[in-house]
């Protein structure tokens, strides 16, 4: 049986590789040599057991070789870096399934002042424009790194166009440990899994200022209700956010202290400032970003009340009691007005 | 990678002895072609073997879909003995025991469903008559010359002074890459559809190229006259019934196309379906018969040694369009409402008819042939290898490989299909050629939106005329801001412009003014005195139409 690859040594893309290895001979991608080396010798890294079926290797003409089916887990921020690299050795017969949570962005958003449509990627539009790969899928669900690595029972969304791409995904990744559910709806997806990121800021400010439950309902639910929004903007089918990489991985990432994008939430609550937080966490922290970028595509006219809050908070200096009160005092629609607006 | 350039004669065939040609062979060795046609059928249908008793409910099914067509839509051209025969299948399925009862039941049933196929086959297929061939490769250019000269004089004399600037039939593309493209594999030419004149363009067009013959699907509403149907019928026309909607026929269809492909028979499909009705390029593209170039490429790989498929997006751009009134004015009564067109009128008659009125006033075409690509919407170089959109060299093997192995996957190449049809979007976008027609319909019907910005398109064509005119000094500003867009976007590929276009804009407006859509009983532009003003803002906005999606919108 075929080999199956993995990018990245983050701590997802080293869980991955162990859930992978249940089944198959994996190959994991290290950019640095040296990590390489202290995956196959010392079988353990970033505080993870490392199973015998993973072997680190620094070469992508080697991982393209030997695995069809590759999962790059990388930063957005370096994803269209490793392709340009990697695509010299990618051809049509390559399955890429990719597990990052994020956007690519065309801007500097540091600079521009609005982005547009075409200026944000989902990583798997990023993949198709810019490798020769057509097979293209994303996993995505309430995979939170250090349960994974201590094989907790759980299970995650493989979402794909190709139906034989979901049933390659769930060949190599279903265990017994892990379910693997199939999606066909790609963009809903991967926008829940990329802006589920800041409901999580916002769960951990709650928590941080010592409101309970209900008020993380609330967040929950509305967050949800957010993400359909931007989503149908984009263009997704608001079924995907039902699943396990919307409303599942929001039950996750809100209540779980292990995600970083609460703790970032929970220490700004604590009265840190946002450097100080991403310094210390070490830890790429998507749900920042997201804020910026989604506050930079309000023009199209989606309803995103919690990103707005969170922007004032973060990037215009509001205290969060401020910010929480301003998502307090908008009006009110209909419960469930998700499932048949645009708004 | 590419070379445009246009031609104006003939250039010999590529593949000299027509006896060589596939669609001769083909169509030739019928039987043999339309038992694979029928295999391909049998082995890919799975829906008809899930249970049980599916067979029996699909022949009901059919029955019942086809004696509603006999009686809800007849057309002339079905053929008299139909009824006899659905009659014939009635009875036999009547005969049959309960499907409780089975035994021999299933036999008797995949009977009755090859008696339907033979009978689909038989109708559809084409043939292909050398004789008949080098007769119209002959007499069409003679009669195409003698109707273009037959121009009425009073009209040449206006249009002397630009008549040396185009050629009223202008064949642009790399040609030589196509015709050696010709010679390494089976070429698809999928073109926009504005008009009935479409096919005989493309028609002389292809012949034009030397290319061997295409088959090509054809309404049966084409076949209404006899000589002209058994014409059509002899030059690879196989016959197309759109009101079959039952999937037997439709898979039927595809199998037909998909053997044809793979037998290396040149083809031709609209991709778009039916004529634009609002004049605008193809927006969504209807892919039931596009996919079968995926599934038969595959079947190459796996059987024919790799032999490629090419497909050639090719754009038709017409300075008038006979049918465009009766087109705009459905379109805008059926806004939102499914309509065909296609109903019995649009005989072969009517064709003749219609091609010879758009050949003798038409003030010319232009047919571009956009840079040829695989069945991914690849580009392909001189050597037929493909290349995908970042330079890298693929193969189309690759594409249907699981596991190293060469798969059939019917979701997979469903969304193939797809990619295939949004890159054939993309080059009729790019290759579309700005006529000086289109550029002036354009500038006036923007300006008048522009003036009423707060009206619905149906309000502004409804304006009366006084509302409607515009100052010459104003339209030759908006048109050299256009212009100056336009050939921006000609500089970086996004469409390509006529020789027209480089006139100075006195000359410019005057000769788009008078081309477009020159031979409606109602004048679309006219300039009078410095007054630019319409008689129908329906073709206006008809001939406008073809340059929106570009952006230019906000030059006005």
């Amino acid at each position: 049986m075929q080999k199956v690859g993995v990018i990245g040594t983050g701590n997802f893309g080293l869980a991955l590789a162990n859930l992978l290895s249940i089944n198959r001979e994996v190959l994991i991608y290290a950019r640095r040599e040296e990590i390489a080396e202290k995956i196959n010798t010392t079988r353990e890294h970033k505080g993870q057991v490392i199973s015998e079926k993973v072997v680190a290797i620094s070469d992508f003409e080697e991982i393209t070789r030997e695995c069809k089916l590759i999962f790059p887990i990388v930063p957005s921020s370096n994803f269209k870096e490793m392709l340009v690299q990697l695509r010299p050795f990618l051809t049509p017969e390559h399955i890429l399934i990719h597990g990052t949570k994020g956007l690519h962005i065309e801007s500097d958003i540091n600079v521009v002042e609005e982005l547009q449509r075409h200026e944000v990627l989902t990583m798997s539009e990023l993949i198709l424009k810019e490798t020769s790969v057509v097979r293209v899928g994303c996993i995505a669900g309430p995979n939170l790194a250090k349960e994974l690595s201590d094989k907790q029972v759980g299970g995650t969304v493989v979402a794909s166009r190709y139906n034989d791409v979901i049933t390659e995904g769930k060949k190599a990744l279903h265990s017994s440990v892990f379910r693997v559910y199939g999606s066909n709806e790609v963009m809903g997806v991967e926008i829940a899994s990329v802006l589920k990121n800041y409901i999580a800021i916002a769960a951990g400010m709650l928590e941080g200022l010592g409101y309970g439950d209900n008020s993380k309902a609330l967040l929950i639910t509305r967050g949800m209700a957010e993400m359909i929004f931007f989503g149908k903007a984009f263009g997704a089918d608001e079924k995907a956010f039902m699943g396990l990489a919307g409303i599942g991985d929001l039950m996750a990432t809100c209540n779980s202290k292990l995600s970083r994008n609460f703790r970032v939430g929970y220490f700004l609550a604590q009265g840190k400032k946002p450097e100080e937080i991403l310094a210390d966490l070490n830890e790429v922290a998507e749900g920042i970003k997201t804020i910026k970028v989604v506050h930079l595509l309000r023009h199209y006219k989606f309803n995103s009340p919690l990103a707005d809050a969170l922007h004032k908070v973060i990037y215009e200096d509001w205290d969060i009691e401020k910010g929480l009160s301003y998502v307090m005092n908008l009006p009110v629609s209909d419960d469930t007005d998700f499932f048949n607006t645009n708004a | 990678m590419s070379s445009r350039k246009s031609i104006e004669k003939p250039l010999p065939s590529v593949v000299e002895n027509i006896e060589e040609w596939p669609i001769y062979v083909t169509y030739k060795n019928k039987e043999e072609f339309l038992n694979k046609v029928k295999k391909h059928v049998l082995q890919h249908s799975s829906w008809l073997n899930k249970e049980p008793d599916t067979l029996r409910n699909e022949l009901k099914k059919i029955l019942y879909q086809e004696k509603i067509r006999l009686t809800k839509t007849p057309w002339k051209s079905d053929d008299p003995k139909e009824k006899l025969f659905w009659s014939g299948i009635k009875k036999q399925i009547r005969n049959q025991k309960p499907i409780e009862n089975r035994g021999d039941t299933q036999e008797v049933d995949e009977a009755i469903l090859n008696e339907i196929l033979d009978y689909y086959t038989d109708k559809m297929v084409a043939n292909f008559k050398p004789s008949t061939f080098k007769f119209t490769q002959k007499a069409l250019p003679f009669v195409y010359s003698r109707l273009i000269n037959s121009f009425p004089r009073i009209l040449s004399k206006i249009f002397s002074s630009v008549d040396k600037l185009y050629d009223r039939m202008k064949i642009t593309g790399d040609i030589d890459h196509i015709r050696k493209l010709q010679e390494m594999g089976t070429v698809v030419i999928v073109p926009t559809h504005y008009s009935n004149l479409d096919s005989p363009t493309i028609g002389l067009s292809l012949n034009n190229l030397g290319l061997s013959a295409f088959t090509y699907g054809a309404g049966i509403n084409l076949f209404t006259i006899k000589t002209l149907s058994k014409f059509m019928h002899n030059l690879g026309a196989y016959k197309v019934d759109r009101r079959r909607k039952h999937r037997l026929y439709i898979e039927t269809l595809k199998a037909y196309s998909t053997v044809a492909l793979t037998e290396n028979v040149n083809s031709l499909f609209y991709p778009g379906g039916s004529r634009s009705k609002t004049g605008k390029l193809e927006e969504k593209l209807k892919l039931g018969l596009l996919g079968t170039v995926i599934d038969a490429q595959r079947i190459n790989l796996v059987e024919n040694g790799g032999k490629k498929i090419f497909i050639i997006p090719v754009t038709l751009n017409y300075h008038y369009v006979l049918e465009a009134k009766k087109l705009i004015e459905s379109h805008l009564k059926n806004m939102g409402k499914e309509n065909y067109l296609e109903d019995e009128n649009t005989n072969s008659f009517g064709l003749i008819k219609r091609t010879y009125k758009v050949i003798t006033s038409n003030p010319g075409m232009t047919v571009s042939f956009a840079p040829a690509m695989d069945v991914f919407g690849n580009r392909v170089d001189e050597n037929g290898e493909s290349f995908c959109k970042i330079g890298n060299k693929v193969e189309v093997a690759d594409y249907f490989k699981l596991n190293g192995e060469i798969e059939r996957n019917v979701q997979r190449d469903s969304q193939y299909t797809q990619i295939l049809g949004e890159r054939i979007l993309e080059e009729f976008r790019e290759n579309t050629v700005v006529l000086s027609s289109n550029l002036v319909a354009f500038v006036a019907f923007q300006i008048i939106r522009k003036r009423f910005s707060q009206f619905s398109v149906f309000e502004i064509l409804s304006l009366p005329k006084d509302e409607t005119t515009i100052s010459e000094l104003e339209f030759k500003n908006v048109m050299e801001r256009i212009k100056d867009r336009l050939i921006q976007l000609d500089k970086e590929h996004k469409i390509l412009l006529s020789e027209d276009i480089d006139l100075n804009p006195q000359e410019l407006m005057t000769t788009g003014i008078q081309k477009v859509g020159s031979s409606h009983p109602k004048y679309v532009l006219k300039n009078k005195k410095g007054e630019i003003s319409t008689q129908s803002m329906k073709l206006l906005y008809y001939y406008h139409n073809k340059l929106t999606g570009y952006g230019l919108e906000e030059y006005v």
